[in-house]
Formats: structure tokens, sequence, C-alpha cells
């Protein structure tokens, strides 16, 4: 090997080894550092917030115009088996989603008008019902009628201003 | 002096040492998980046989041509056709939906074309709008018993919850609302309270230990799921009351689903509803056998059905559930012991 290849191996790795270091020490670049404690609190508690609005709107015969609401037949969101979906759903007649069933559910049991899917109240009730399965395998189309996480007592989810309906 | 309650001193007596001897008289024996249903308590008193059907949990609206008013009318005609005709008919509680007097008369109206005569109880939500007045008007008493052919059938208010409206400053309508929901977690646990002890006690004193009896209560007499009210608080206490029996049968609705449980002289069997059918909560059954199917929410009267009893001369008892639709594992069909 002449001199100026080995020169320039050298430079390569000099150079390789000052950018890497430059970037670990940037430490941004290419993987993001851990959410700080504070940052996760943030997000979670704007998750619970939604779970919160969600549960509401579970227990709102206002979605319908019969009375009923979904927590009539779904206490805790239980039986929606959210782990389950998508799946080819009869109702549905289709491969669909956790949130076209919540439009169906209102629109024939409940007689009521659909919620754009990707309206935050229709994203408010599947963070409710995926909450209260948290922790269920996921398992495509799997033919079971799951329940929710138990509860114990309070309102099954932690939120300050939960539990004042 | 305080006088100590019952429920004081049967805490006393299970803190001293009493609580080996009701675990084990309460739980299930390894004869009584073998076969569908629970240890057949034949009663050594022979009665003349007999028949009765069941009806409950209609949850009947306030709003004309309600698809629940068709169901329960549906309920009253099944009930109608059993040949031969039943004695009579018991109705669980949950008549109405919100405790209004228009729910509970409408109600009313549809039961009273049943061409048998029938006793109710209420639910919490025939009751916590007005503290049961309209019911009790229309109704009679909530509790209350009757010698049937050598019988002797109880019905009694479950669903007496401690005051939790007052410091709150809720009106009657969100008292009502709150206990709508099936999870409310400010409602607190339920239970048929200490006059309703005393009731039972005087009730059933002077009867024989061989008198078969039915009791009917809205939530069933176990701890099933306290967080969906599937429980009643005081039911150690009744238990303790009806000890003495060679058996008892027990009925209750709100549960809206087929579930068993045979806990010491007792025998207990959950009711279907003709309004919607709940899941099974995530506890496991202690009779994972007698169970209903998962409903299609497509099919409306899936899930609901009415029940017919039928008590034979040694008091084995059982029940057939009528369901809708196609609902019933083969096993239940064939009708569960009680």
């Amino acid at each position: 090997m002449n001199i100026y290849r080995k020169f320039q191996t050298l430079k390569f790795s000099v150079l390789t080894v000052f950018v890497a270091s430059t970037l670990l020490v940037m430490g941004n670049v290419y993987a993001k550092k851990p959410f700080s404690a504070a940052e996760k609190e943030d997000q979670m508690n704007m998750l619970m917030a939604a779970v919160k609005k969600g549960d509401d709107l579970w227990h709102n015969p206002g979605l319908g115009t019969n009375g009923l609401a979904c927590g009539n037949c779904h206490p805790d969101g239980s039986a929606s088996n959210p782990h389950t979906w998508p799946k080819y759903q009869t109702n549905l007649g289709k491969v669909g989603t956790l949130r076209e069933m919540i439009n169906w559910c209102i629109a024939v049991p409940m007689l009521g008008k659909p919620l754009a899917l990707d309206s935050e109240d229709m994203i408010s009730m599947e963070a409710y019902v995926m909450y209260t399965h948290r922790g269920v395998a996921i398992a495509p189309a799997k033919d079971e009628q799951h329940g929710a996480v138990p509860v114990v007592s309070g309102p099954g989810y932690p939120n300050a201003d939960a539990g004042n309906r | 002096m305080k006088n100590i309650s019952r429920r004081e001193f049967l805490g006393v007596s299970l803190k001293t040492g009493a609580a080996t001897m009701f675990a084990g008289m309460f739980a299930p024996t390894a004869t009584s998980m073998m076969g569908l249903g629970g240890i057949v308590h034949a009663s050594t008193k022979k009665i003349s046989p007999f028949t009765f059907a069941v009806l409950t949990d209609a949850h009947l609206y306030d709003i004309p041509n309600h698809k629940f008013d068709a169901i329960l009318e549906k309920g009253v005609a099944d009930v109608n056709s059993i040949k031969p005709r039943p004695d009579f008919v018991l109705y669980a509680g949950d008549l109405g939906q919100s405790g209004k007097e228009a729910e509970l008369i409408k109600g009313k109206k549809i039961l009273d074309k049943l061409k048998v005569p029938y006793k109710i109880i209420p639910g919490e939500h025939d009751y916590y709008l007005d503290m049961g007045k309209a019911w009790r008007g229309l109704f009679g008493d909530e509790h209350w018993s009757f010698d049937h052919n050598g019988s002797h059938i109880i019905g009694m208010n479950s669903i007496l919850v401690e005051d939790f409206w007052s410091m709150a400053s809720l009106t009657p309508k969100e008292r009502m609302g709150r206990m709508e929901e099936l999870e409310c977690h400010r409602c607190g646990l339920w239970g048929v309270g200490e006059k309703q002890l005393d009731w039972l006690e005087k009730d059933v004193k002077k009867l024989s230990p061989d008198t078969p009896i039915i009791i009917m209560t809205h939530s069933p007499l176990w701890d099933y799921y306290p967080r969906w009210n599937f429980q009643t608080l005081d039911a150690p206490e009744i238990r303790m009351i009806l000890r003495k029996f060679e058996k008892v049968m027990a009925i209750h609705g709100h549960v809206h689903q087929v579930v068993y449980n045979s806990v010491g002289n007792i025998n207990s069997a959950g009711l279907l509803s003709t309004s919607w059918p709940w899941p099974y909560p995530p506890v496991e059954l202690p009779y994972p056998d007698i169970r209903m199917n998962r409903v299609d929410p497509g099919d409306f009267e899936d899930g609901l059905g009415s029940h017919k009893i039928d008590v034979a001369s040694s008091f084995d008892g059982e029940i057939d559930y009528r369901a809708f639709s196609d609902l019933l594992p083969e096993n239940v069909k064939r009708g569960v012991k009680l």
C-alpha cells in the first residue's frame, strides 16, 4: 500500500470518528432522548383527559335518540373487544374497524347519527375502550367476548375529575 | 347503650374465628361442582308440584313505541303461552329505566296482560328518582312473602344504598342518572338493610326447617362482581337467617345473563332480561358450564328471554331459560337444576 492510500484511509477514519462523536454529543439526530418524567406525565394526563371524555360519551344517551348509551350494553367498555379489530364483522358486512363498529352501534341499536371517524369524540371513545382493555393481547378476529380490566373501586382510570358523574 | 347491629355482630363473629366456618359453609364443595347445577338438596317435606314463570329487567323508557315495550309484550305473551299455565309469575325488578312513573305505568299495563297473578320487587332503575314512591303507589310493598303448595316464597328489595346524594347536593334526577349507570362508583354497594333483615327473621321464624323456600331479589345473594353491584351487601346475613332450611332456591335479576351458583343450602340462578344482555364480568364463573353464548348485536332479541321454573314434589327445581333467539348451549337448553 502506498503512503498516499494510507493517508487517505487515516483521514477517512478520523473523519468518521469525528462525525460519530459529534452526533453522539448532539444526541438528537438519529435517536431521541427518552422523555423526561414531566413530559411523560403531561402526555399521560392528555390521554387520561381523552379517556374521561370517552367515558362520559360512552355513557351519554345523547349520542342516540332512544335513551340508550353505549354503556347500557358495554359496561366498562366490556364486550367491545378492542383487541380483535380490524376484523370481518357481520354487522358491517366487511373488514372494519372498532370506530366503524362504534358508529354502527350509534346508528342501529341507538338510532343516532354516526360520528366522523376522525372526530375528537370518536378518538376519545376509542381511547376509553382501549384503556379499559389495557394489557389484553392483540388477537385479530379472535372469536371471544373479552371483559375489561377488573376494577375494584373508582372510575377505572387515573383522573382527578373522574367520577363526578 | 347502643344496640349492636346484626352486621356488627356478624362482623365481630367473623373476626373472632368464625371465618373458617363460614368459608366452609358457603364455598361450593367438590360435590357441588359436579354436573350441571349444584347439590340437589331434596327436601324431606313433600309438596304439591307446581310451575311458575319469571320475567325481569324490562328497562322501559318513557318514549312511545320504544323497542323494549315490544320485547316485554313478547315476554308476557310467551309466559301466557306456557302449557299447563304457570301458577303465578315473579318479576325481579327494573321494570322502568329512569324511575319515572310513566315508565312504571306503561310496564304495569303490559304485566297486567298476564293471565295469572304476579308478584314484583323493585330494582334500582325503578327507585332512585322518587325513592320508590311511584313504584309503591302502583305495586305496594317492596318486600313480601306468601305460601304456595307447601312452599314459602319471599321477595325483597336488595337495592338500598347509603345516601350518596345529600352531601353532593344532587337533584333526584341526577341521583337517578348515577344509579342508572352500572359502573357508578359513587353510588356504593347495595343491600336489603336492617329493617328487611328483621322482617325476614320474623317472617321465617315459625317455619319448620323442611319448608321449601324460594327467595327473589334484584341482585345476587353472593359476591359476583361488586363493581357492577352484582352482589347484595347483607347476603351473608340473609344466608345466616335462611341457614336452618333444608333447601332454598334463589332467583335474581340485574345481571341480564345466564349465571348460576350454589352456596351452602342455596341454589341460585340469574335471569335473562327483556331489554339488553350483559357481558360476563372479568371474574371466573363459579359454574362455567352454565352460561349463555355471546350475543349478536344485530339481533335485538338475542340475549333476552323469559323463564319457566318447575318445582317437583321433592322440591327439586329446574329452570328453563326461554331465550328469544339462539342463545343457549345445549346443556343449558336442557334446563338447569335449582
